[in-house]
């Protein structure tokens, strides 16, 4: 199999740059949430940590180098409290749903099947954030949407530039 | 053959093709032997098959338990949109054997739980079991349909988790 190989690397390689947007995004929100949806960001963290690590190392076992981690990443919209943190792992969650699916376009049946569990696993974290479902995880991603105003949490004002369907960067550092 | 006339009413577009490439090798005498089915026509007749059995609960469900409309509803519009979807995959000539409907199957439905909370549970061990059948098939789908499949079972497990949720709460 000369083509699945390669097809079979970038596939990987897009879902581990997924996995480390989501270690990053996860560490942003937990910041923000508290009692039991930290515990939930904290746990999703610690298992995109796990799943970074379990596609580190197929890589190298195909004899590629995995892709690095950034060590900051621009956020589609400013996350300054827990509206803002939940949209923002839902929408990471969605895209690790999407890049996984990118797994089951391979030939290789173990991928495929390993893909599908990551779409299956991605969807039900996005659905617990989301409280609703999609009718295609992976497939048909929704647009990135800052939370609206309404929505915010009290005590924590938002930043000039959060305007809702307008994402902003966040602050590095 | 008169035994492959069934198989020859539902083609997908790629099987279509195959006569036509095999016609330009062997000349007109290719075209009277019919293409079997593909087998991404049999993975996408089975999924159809899931998804209508699994509207007709919910349209059983719907019926014994009005009062579940709000829950349901929005579930039941994306097994529509996956039922959809899945038959795009499918081209089916006219007068050639109409793919089941929901309608068409609901007198099979097992008598539906009466209470909300078991109406719930009933559903979401539904979409469990949908869930996994849609994979039954993932390796040896077209890569485009393995796809396909994988979002809709990954839907519907998202779907049970929710059930479940309003089970309890119920």
């Amino acid at each position: 199999m000369t083509a699945a190989g390669p097809a079979a690397v970038a596939a990987l390689q897009q879902a581990l740059a997924a996995e480390n947007s989501a270690v990053y995004g996860y560490g942003v929100a937990g910041a923000h949430l508290t009692g039991a949806r930290r515990a939930a960001a904290v746990r999703n963290w610690v298992g995109h940590q796990n799943a970074r690590d379990t596609l580190t190392a197929m890589l190298a076992a195909r004899g590629a180098q995995p892709v690095a981690a950034a060590a900051v990443y621009q956020l589609p919209f400013g996350v300054h409290n827990a509206g803002a943190a939940v949209a923002l792992v839902t929408l990471l969650e969605d895209r690790l749903g999407a890049a996984y699916l990118g797994l089951v376009g391979l030939g290789d049946p173990a991928l495929r099947a390993f893909g599908a569990r990551a779409v299956r696993a991605a969807a039900l974290h996005a659905a617990t954030w989301r409280r609703s479902t999609l009718a295609f995880p992976g497939l048909d991603v929704p647009a990135p949407r800052a939370p609206e105003p309404a929505s915010q949490g009290t005590g924590s004002p938002a930043p000039s530039g959060q305007a809702h369907g307008n994402p902003t960067p966040s602050h590095p550092g | 053959m008169a035994r492959d006339a069934t198989r020859r009413r539902v083609l997908t577009a790629a099987a279509a093709v195959l006569p036509l490439v095999a016609a330009g090798c062997k000349g007109i005498a290719a075209l009277g032997t019919p293409p079997k089915a593909a087998p991404d026509v049999t993975v996408a007749t089975d999924a159809v098959a899931v998804e209508t059995q699994l509207i007709a609960r919910y349209q059983a469900v719907l019926a014994a338990n009005p009062t579940l409309a709000p829950a349901l509803r929005p579930l039941l519009g994306q097994h529509h949109e996956h039922l959809t979807r899945l038959h795009a995959r499918l081209i089916v000539p006219a007068g050639g054997q109409p793919l089941p409907t929901p309608r068409a199957t609901a007198h099979r439905t097992a008598q539906v739980p009466g209470t909300p909370a078991a109406a719930l549970g009933y559903l979401r061990d539904a979409e469990d079991a949908a869930s996994g059948a849609l994979l039954a098939h993932l390796a040896t789908a077209p890569p485009s349909l393995a796809q396909l499949l994988a979002s809709i079972s990954a839907s519907e497990a998202t779907h049970a988790l929710i059930l479940g949720t309003a089970a309890r709460h119920s």
